[in-house]
């Protein structure tokens, strides 16, 4: 398929006996929104987990930008341009948000440890752009005035905002987001997806897990759905969430 | 004895033991690494010193190449040990302690194993009194703590230092934005190990003579008891970790000769230290100095910014 950004052919993934993922094929467009939904422990977490590299397929390939990456380690997926965000916020919580927006950006020259002791010039710069743009992230998701503050006093609907602008701050091509909208109220979650679409139309494209499916459906392309591990369903929003099979895996066969 | 003399010997310990402290927080404070091994490489430092200084070289080079050796052994241990958990990374260092010392009593050929090992003593000059040399002593170890103190300092105020204090906080997430955790933790174990072979040789030389029974396990806890006491990730609290540590355990070692206890009083500065590290740990579980903000130049950055609006 032409502009395909993230390729998943037939990847499966067990723990023991349990089929977790069992030989999924997925798609994502570039510069698209694409949803997964699904009933709890169907899967959709330990596919992203593959995908990112932090657990191992048993069987299929992940092709990011027509690369294979299932092999890689997180960290060299992130280099590829993708960036993974977690369900529940996983945040350096006594580091400042100034500090965890930071460790997000791609390629800091301070990061080694050679240049952070003797190239003191040139990454003092670029720590100097990279927090202007921190403070521009972090004033358009309203945290701008805990910018020195530790994570660790952010209220829980902050750090899941923190954990969004953290991702944004690595300038992914595609970001992987849980739940954005889970555990927060209910105009915070539609915010969250309205920055969403905003980073969508500067070029950037989503892959995202999400239970809140009035607001999911009103801002994806296109919606997978997941059950016992299997795609049973694919489409446009408003067609999967009429079809009988979408009620089926929700409700229960009649 | 004199006390004077007994008074310029507790702050030679407390420099040195200042130097493997400021190493074990660089590497439990701010990286979250487990080391109980540190004793291994402060003996390593200690013993290549001894060896280069009996070949008959200078002593300033015999410090930088302990410091090198252990740093390179340091490396090595922790290609295989840095995968594992940080309670097995534990396990592993504190073995790995107990193996090298082990190791080094059974050696006849090169240390004269249980024997010891007399060390040449490298700072001394015609009509020096023993008070003298004990207070060029201090100016070397205090001329390496101050080496040692502004390059921790340097290493942890930076976007390296603030990569490291991620991958203690959640390597997972530090890996989820481009760090390898293994990348940065064996490097971390190195310097570690290399500031405390500094330790180890600056020991050497001012006691003048070393034997593997000096580097037991103990030698480990108390420079952990060190970083607890003063706050980890805290280089300041470090220092005054070391001194209060060094002045507790002295204080009690005094004590013991004019207490009536009802049981060995040389077991009274191990019971007073295991009192202390429980008091701090209920306490003050973050010890005496709290970690202060990454400061580099965003930080400046965002001052000035709040200013402004």
């Amino acid at each position: 398929m032409e502009g395909t950004l993230l390729k998943i052919e037939d990847i499966t993934k067990s723990f023991g006996g349990l089929h977790a993922v069992d030989g999924v094929s997925i798609d994502v467009n570039a510069e698209s929104i694409v949803g997964l939904v699904g009933p709890n422990g169907s899967g959709k977490t330990t596919l992203f987990n593959v995908i990112f590299g932090l657990q191992k397929a048993d069987h299929g390939h992940v092709y990011f930008n027509n690369k294979r990456i299932d092999h890689l380690a997180p960290h060299r997926v992130f280099t590829r341009g993708m960036v993974n965000s977690f369900q529940f916020p996983r945040l350096f919580y006594q580091l400042t948000t100034l500090d965890n927006m930071l460790l997000a950006a791609r390629g800091h020259r301070g990061d080694s440890l050679i240049n952070s002791l003797f190239l003191r010039k040139g990454w003092q710069y670029q720590e100097d752009e990279l927090t202007q743009k921190a403070l521009e992230i972090l004033e358009l998701l309203e945290l701008a005035h805990l910018t020195l503050a530790p994570a660790g006093e952010l209220s829980g609907g902050q750090r899941k905002l923190l954990e969004i602008g953290r991702a944004l701050m690595a300038d992914p091509v595609l970001l992987l987001l849980d739940e954005p909208a889970a555990g927060v109220n209910p105009v915070l979650g539609r915010k969250i997806f309205e920055k969403i679409e905003h980073f969508r139309q500067r070029g950037m494209s989503f892959f995202i897990i999400e239970h809140r499916l009035e607001i999911l459906t009103e801002f994806a392309d296109w919606i997978y759905v997941m059950d016992k591990g299997k795609v049973v369903i694919e489409g446009e929003p408003e067609k999967v969430v009429n079809s009988p099979v979408f009620y089926n895996v929700y409700m229960g066969e009649r | 004895m004199d006390p004077l003399i007994y008074i310029l010997d507790i702050i030679v310990f407390i420099g040195i033991f200042a130097i493997v402290a400021l190493s074990l927080n660089l590497e439990y404070g701010f990286t979250g690494l487990g080391n109980f091994g540190k004793v291994a490489f402060f003996l390593i430092g200690a013993y290549t010193y001894a060896l280069l200084i009996e070949a008959g070289i200078h002593f300033i080079p015999c410090i930088i190449i302990a410091a090198l050796v252990a740093g390179l052994i340091g490396s090595l241990i922790s290609l295989p040990a840095l995968r594992l958990r940080e309670d097995y990374l534990a396990i592993v260092t504190l073995a790995f302690g107990e193996i090298i010392r082990i190791v080094v009593k059974a050696e006849h050929g090169l240390a004269y194993g249980v024997w010891g090992m007399t060390v040449p003593p490298a700072i001394f000059w015609q009509g020096a009194s023993f008070r003298m040399t004990l207070v060029a002593h201090i100016g070397l170890v205090f001329v390496c703590l101050l080496v040692c103190f502004i390059f921790v300092q340097l290493v942890t105020n930076s976007p390296y230092g603030r990569v490291i204090r991620a991958i203690r906080e959640d390597e997972v997430a530090a890996a989820t934005f481009g760090k390898s955790r293994l990348k940065y933790k064996a490097q971390v174990f190195a310097m570690g190990s290399a500031i405390a072979g500094i330790g180890g040789a600056l020991f050497a030389q001012y006691i003048g003579f070393i034997e593997p029974y000096m580097f037991m396990p103990m030698l480990t806890f108390t420079v952990w008891i060190m970083v607890l006491v003063g706050g980890p990730a805290n280089n300041w609290g470090t220092l005054v970790g070391a001194t209060l540590v060094q002045l507790f355990s002295r204080g009690a070692k005094i004590m013991k000769d004019y207490l009536v206890v009802p049981f060995d009083p040389t077991d009274l500065q191990y019971i007073l230290l295991g009192l202390l590290i429980i008091f701090i740990l209920l306490y003050r579980p973050g010890g005496i100095f709290k970690e202060r903000p990454v400061k580099t130049k965003a930080l400046e950055r965002v001052s000035q910014w709040k200013e402004r609006s």
